[in-house]
C-alpha cells in the first residue's frame, strides 16, 4: 500500500459551505474508494481558516506547494483570474446557482485563454463553483437606491462596482472581515450571500437584509497543485475527478436548499428581511455605469478576450432561460 | 516589541556590540534614508486615516481605497525601516546570556553576535531569493488591489520596496557580523 | 523523521536560540524554514512560504494600529501627560496611608489608557514618581516596586500592544480585546491600591523607611483650576480614543490615528516639541513598529510551519484523549506562560505558545477574548519576574542610582507580582470581569 501525504487548505474557515464540504464530504469520499481498492492511502493534513494560506494568496500557496489542494477564491485573485470574475461584472443576472456555475465552467473549456488561467498559475481546477444570490445586509433600512447615499458598504472584490454612482463608497473586505468591519464602523453594511452571511453572523451587526437579488456569482474552484496532481497514480486522479464533480453539485444543491431557510433563521434572530421592489431593482441595475464594458475593454487592452467572455456569459445566461435585468454586453 | 523610551541613555565606554555605529562604507546613511522615507509614510498614513474619519463622520464623504492603501502601506513602511531598526539594535532579542558574556568573556559575546548576525543574513537571503519571482509576476500581470472599474492601486511598488528593504537588511546583517568579528580580533584572544 | 518530531524539536531549538540572544524574529524564521524544508522535503517550498508570509502576513488595514498607537504613546510621554496625572493624583490622595504609592498606581492607570507599552509607563514613572516617594520618606524598594507593578497596567488597560499582537495571532477583534481589558485593568489597579493600604497599615516599614511617611505641606497644593488643566489632555485623549472605539465611531486603527493627531496637538500646544525631537519621536515609532511587525511576519511563518506539520491537530487530539478538562488545560497553560515569562520576553511567549494553544482553547469552546485577557495578564507577570523582567530592567536603567540594585527592585516588586497573580486567578474563574463591557451582538 502506498501512502500519499496531502495537505488541504483554505483561507476561509469551515463554517462556510465550500470549506465544510471539502472537510466533511470531499476528503472522506476520496478516502472510501481508495480504502476499498487497498492500493493507495492518503494521509491528510488539514489547515482551514487561513492558518496556512490566506484569502487572496490561495492560488500562490497551492502552486508553491505550501498546500497541495484547497479552495481558490478567484474573486479575491482577480489579477490572476480576471476572466473567471465575469459574473461579478455582470450582476443582476440570475439567482440560479447551477446556471451560473454551468455557464462559466463551459466557458473555461470553450475559451482556451480562460481555462489556461489555472494551468498558468500551476493549478488544476477540479470543481468550479458559484455562490447563492447576493443581497445587501445593512445597519440602516433600504427602500430605494437613494438610501445608499453617503454610506460605506463593504463589498468583496469586483462587487465594489455594484454600488457605483449610487452615492455609496465601497470598502474592500471578505467574509472573515465583514462582521468586524460593520461593528467597528468601517462600513455600514455589506453585499454578500445568504449562506456566507449566516456563517459570518453578519445579520447580528447589519440586521436590515434587503433582498436585491444581484444574482448568483462564480467565486472560485476546488483546485490542486498541478505537478502534484499529475504525479498522482491514474486511478487516484480518477477518484479525485469524480468526487470533485460530485462536490461541485452538492455544494450548489446545499446552498440552494439552505439559502432561503437561513434568511428565515436570520429573521427569527431579529433581522428585518425585505425584498427590493422590481422597479427599484431595475433602477439600481440601470444606475450603474457600464461596468462590464469597462472591464472587458480593460481585459482586451491586456490582450485577453474580454468581449468574448462577456458576450459568452450573457448569451449563456439567456440560453439557460435567465432574464438579466440589464444586458451588460450592450451597455 | 518594546522600544527604548530612553534615546539618550548613556553608552558604555568600550563598545560591546555593533549597533548605532557607523558601518563600513557609511552604509548607515542608506539605512537612515530608507528609514526616513518610512517615517514620512507613517505621517502620511496618519493624515490619510484622519481624513477618512473626518470625511465619513462629519462630511458624509468617506474616502475610497483607504483600507487597501493602509494595508499596502504597512508592508512598505516595515520593509523600508527594517534595516535601520536592525542597525540601531532595536530588533527584539533576549540579553540574558549575551550580557553575561559581555562582562565575563567579551570576545565570546562578539563571536556569538557575529554568528547570529550571519544567521539573520541567511534568512534575508532566502526571502530575497524567493521574493524575486513574485515581483516579476506582479509587474507582468499588472497586479492590483481594489477592483477594476472602481478603485485600483498597483501592487508592484510595494513588492519592489520589500525587495529593496530586504536587500538593505541583508547587507546590514553582514556588516554587523563584520564589525563583531573586527571587535573580537581587536580584543585579542585570551590565552 | 515525522512531522510531529520536527515540530517538537524545532520548539526546543527555538527556546535555546532565543535565550542565547539570537533575534527572536530570525529564530522563528530560520527554525520554520528548516522545519518546512524537512516536512516537505523541498527547499523551494520553504523559501516560498517565507516570501509569501513577508508579503501577506501584515498586509491588512487593521495593522495600521501599531505605528499609530506607538506614536501616540511617545507623544504623550513627551507632553508630560504622565507627570501631570501623577501630580493630580498625588494631591487628591495625599491624606491616605501609602498615598503616593496609590497615586502612582492611579496615574499609571490613566497613563495606561493612552499608551500601549508597559515599559513606557515604567520609564516615565521611574522619573516622575520615584523621586517624590523618596523625598517623602518612602522605602526605596517599595517606590520602585510600585512603579514596576503598576507599569503592567500599560498593556492591560487599552490600548495595548500585547493585545494587538494577541488579536493578530488569535484572529480576534482588537477593539473587543481593548474593551475587555478595561475592567480587569481597573480591578488590578484597585487590588494594588488596597494592597498598598494594607501594607502601609500592617507592615509600615515595608512602605516607609521609618515606618511613617512625611506629612505633605498644604502650602504646596495646586489650585483646582491648575489640577483641571493638568488632567484635561488625558481626559480628552481617553474620551476621544476609547470613547470613539467603544461607541463604534471608528476602528482600532482609526482610534490610533485620531489619538496620534490629538496627542500631536497637545504636544505642540504645550511647546514640548521642536522639529528635531519630533523627528526622533517619529523614527522611534518606526523602529518599534518594525520590530513588532517583523515579529508578526516571522510568527506567521512559524504558525504556517506548525499548520503544515499537523502539530496543533495532534495536540488537540491528545489533550482530548488525556481527558484534560478546560480547567486543567488552563492551569497547565498559565503555568507554562509564567514559567516562560521568567526567561523570555512577552511577545516571544505569545508568538511561540499561542499557535499551539489556541486550537486547544477553541476546541474547549473557550471565549477567545477572555482567553486573551488571561493570556496577557499571565504574560505580563513575566515583566516582573527574575531573572529576565523587562519592566524591572527599564526601571534600573532609568533610575541610574547605584544604591538601588536590580535585586532590590525585584524584591520590592514581589508583593505586586503576588497581587497580580491573585487577580489572574480571579480573572480565570470569573470570566465576566473581562466580558462585562462587551456589547451583545446586534446591540
Ligand atoms: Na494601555
Ligand atoms: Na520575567
Amino acid at each position: 500500500q502506498q501512502t500519499i501525504r496531502l495537505t488541504a487548505a483554505a483561507g476561509h474557515p469551515p463554517v462556510f459551505l465550500w470549506v465544510k464540504l471539502i472537510d466533511e464530504y470531499f476528503i472522506p469520499e476520496v478516502d472510501k474508494p481508495l480504502a476499498a481498492g487497498g492500493k493507495h492511502k492518503i494521509e491528510w493534513t488539514k489547515a482551514w481558516g487561513g492558518t496556512l494560506i490566506k484569502i487572496g494568496s490561495e492560488s500562490k500557496g497551492i502552486s508553491d506547494g505550501v498546500a497541495d489542494l484547497g479552495f481558490v477564491s478567484t474573486i479575491f485573485e482577480a489579477p490572476k483570474f480576471p476572466m473567471q470574475n465575469v459574473s461579478y461584472y455582470a450582476p443582476f443576472g440570475t439567482s440560479d446557482i447551477g446556471t451560473v456555475a454551468g455557464v462559466v465552467n463551459d466557458m473555461q473549456t470553450s475559451i482556451p485563454a480562460m481555462g489556461q488561467a489555472w494551468t498558468k498559475n500551476g493549478l488544476v481546477s477540479l470543481a468550479g463553483t458559484a455562490l447563492d444570490s447576493y443581497h445587501i445586509w445593512t445597519n440602516f433600512p433600504i427602500k430605494s437606491v437613494d438610501d445608499l447615499k453617503g454610506k460605506k458598504i463593504t463589498a468583496p472584490g469586483p462587487a465594489a462596482n455594484w454600488i457605483k454612482d449610487t452615492g455609496a463608497v465601497a470598502v474592500a473586505g471578505n467574509l472573515n472581515t465583514y462582521y468586524e468591519d460593520i461593528k467597528s464602523g468601517v462600513s455600514n453594511g455589506v453585499i454578500t450571500f445568504a449562506t456566507g452571511a449566516w456563517g459570518a453572523k453578519v445579520h447580528e451587526v447589519a440586521p436590515y437584509i434587503t433582498k436585491v437579488n444581484f444574482g448568483s456569482q462564480f467565486a472560485g474552484a476546488l483546485a490542486m497543485n498541478k505537478s502534484r496532481f499529475d504525479k498522482l497514480p491514474p486511478e487516484v486522479q480518477k477518484v479525485f475527478r469524480e468526487v470533485s464533480a460530485e462536490y461541485g453539485k452538492r455544494f450548489a444543491a446545499a446552498q440552494a436548499e439552505a439559502a432561503d431557510g437561513l434568511l428565515r433563521k436570520m429573521a427569527d434572530a431579529g433581522a428585518k428581511v425585505s425584498e427590493l421592489t422590481p422597479a427599484e431593482r431595475t433602477r439600481w441595475a440601470t444606475t450603474l455605469p457600464p461596468i462590464a464594458k469597462t472591464w472587458a475593454a480593460d481585459l482586451q487592452g491586456k490582450g485577453m478576450p474580454g468581449d468574448q467572455v462577456l458576450n459568452g456569459y450573457m448569451n449563456g445566461l439567456k440560453k439557460a432561460g435567465a432574464q438579466p435585468a440589464r444586458d451588460w454586453a450592450v451597455k | 516589541m518594546e522600544g527604548n523610551p530612553l534615546p539618550d541613555a548613556p553608552e558604555p565606554a568600550a563598545p560591546q556590540d555593533s549597533y548605532r555605529r557607523p558601518m563600513p562604507g557609511g552604509f548607515q546613511r542608506l539605512t537612515q534614508a530608507l528609514n526616513a522615507l518610512g517615517t514620512l509614510w507613517i505621517v502620511a498614513l496618519m493624515v490619510l486615516i484622519n481624513t477618512d474619519v473626518l470625511g465619513r463622520d462629519l462630511l458624509g464623504t468617506p474616502v475610497r481605497g483607504v483600507t487597501e492603501l493602509v494595508s499596502l502601506s504597512i508592508v512598505g513602511i516595515v520593509f523600508l525601516q527594517l534595516a535601520d531598526t536592525l542597525a540601531t539594535g532595536r530588533m527584539t532579542r533576549a540579553d540574558v546570556l549575551l550580557d553575561r558574556l559581555k562582562r565575563t568573556t567579551p570576545w565570546a559575546a562578539d563571536v556569538l553576535q557575529a554568528v547570529f548576525h550571519l544567521a539573520g543574513a541567511g534568512l534575508m537571503a532566502v526571502i530575497l531569493w524567493a521574493a524575486w519571482e513574485p515581483l516579476v509576476e506582479s509587474i507582468r500581470i499588472q497586479e492590483y488591489v481594489g477592483a477594476v472599474g472602481d478603485f485600483t492601486a498597483p501592487v508592484w511598488p510595494v513588492r519592489l520596496i520589500m525587495l529593496v528593504g530586504i536587500s538593505a537588511t541583508l547587507i546590514t546583517f553582514v556588516l554587523l557580523a563584520w564589525m563583531d568579528v573586527a571587535r573580537a580580533r581587536s580584543r585579542g584572544r585570551p590565552a | 523523521m515525522s512531522a510531529i518530531t520536527v515540530a517538537s524539536l524545532s520548539l526546543l531549538l527555538m527556546l535555546v536560540l532565543i535565550w542565547a540572544g539570537m533575534h527572536v524574529a530570525v529564530v522563528l524564521g530560520i527554525v520554520s524554514f528548516v522545519g518546512v524544508w524537512l516536512i516537505r522535503g523541498d527547499v523551494s517550498v520553504a523559501a516560498n512560504l517565507l516570501a509569501t508570509a513577508s508579503q501577506d502576513a501584515i498586509a491588512s488595514h487593521i495593522f495600521g494600529v501599531v505605528p499609530l498607537f506607538v506614536l501616540t504613546g511617545f507623544l504623550v510621554a513627551i507632553a508630560d501627560v504622565g507627570k501631570d496625572a501623577f501630580e493630580v493624583a498625588n494631591q487628591l490622595l495625599r491624606r491616605l496611608r501609602g498615598g503616593l504609592g496609590i497615586a502612582t498606581v492611579a496615574s499609571n492607570a490613566v497613563f495606561a489608557a493612552i499608551t500601549g507599552i508597559s515599559i513606557a509607563s515604567a520609564a516615565v514613572f521611574t522619573r516622575v514618581a520615584v523621586p517624590e516617594m523618596l523625598r517623602f520618606g518612602y522605602n526605596p524598594r517599595f517606590a520602585v516596586g510600585v512603579v514596576a507593578g503598576s507599569s503592567v497596567l500599560g498593556m492591560l488597560i487599552p490600548p495595548s500592544l500585547l493585545m494587538i499582537l494577541y488579536g493578530f495571532l488569535a484572529n480576534q477583534s482588537v477593539g473587543d480585546l481593548f474593551t475587555a481589558g478595561i475592567v480587569p485593568g481597573l480591578v488590578l489597579a484597585l487590588a494594588y491600591a488596597v494592597g498598598i493600604v494594607l501594607m502601609a497599615t500592617l507592615w509600615p516599614r515595608s512602605v516607609y523607611v521609618n515606618g511613617e511617611g512625611a506629612r505633605a505641606v498644604d502650602a504646596e497644593l495646586l489650585p483646582v483650576g491648575t489640577l483641571v488643566m493638568k488632567l484635561l489632555p488625558s481626559v480628552v485623549l481617553i474620551v476621544a480614543v476609547l470613547g470613539g472605539l467603544y461607541a463604534g465611531f471608528f476602528t482600532a486603527t482609526e482610534a490610533g490615528a485620531v489619538g496620534a493627531a490629538i496627542a500631536l496637538v497637545i504636544v505642540l500646544a504645550r511647546r514640548k516639541l521642536n522639529l528635531r525631537s519630533l523627528w526622533s519621536v517619529l523614527t522611534e515609532t518606526g523602529h518599534v513598529t518594525v520590530s513588532v511587525s517583523f515579529l508578526i511576519i516571522c510568527a506567521t511563518i512559524y504558525t504556517r510551519m506548525l499548520a503544515m506539520s499537523g502539530m496543533p491537530q495532534f495536540m488537540v487530539e491528545h489533550m482530548t484523549q488525556m481527558g484534560l478538562g478546560p480547567t486543567g488545560f488552563l492551569i497547565i497553560y498559565v503555568a507554562l506562560v509564567i514559567a516562560l515569562g521568567m526567561i523570555i520576553d512577552s511577545s516571544s511567549i505569545l508568538l511561540i505558545v499561542l499557535p499551539l494553544m489556541l486550537p486547544i482553547a477553541e476546541q474547549f469552546g473557550m471565549n477567545l477574548i477572555w482567553f486573551g485577557v488571561v493570556t496577557v495578564v499571565a504574560v505580563e507577570i513575566g515583566l516582573l519576574t527574575p531573572p529576565f523582567g523587562l519592566s524591572v530592567y527599564v526601571i534600573k536603567s532609568t533610575l541610574q542610582d547605584s544604591r538601588i540594585s536590580l535585586g532590590d527592585i525585584f524584591r520590592g516588586t514581589l508583593p505586586f507580582t503576588l497581587m497580580m497573580f491573585a487577580v489572574l486567578l480571579l480573572l480565570i474563574f470569573v470570566p465576566q470581569i473581562s466580558l462585562v463591557l462587551l456589547k451583545a451582538p446586534g446591540g
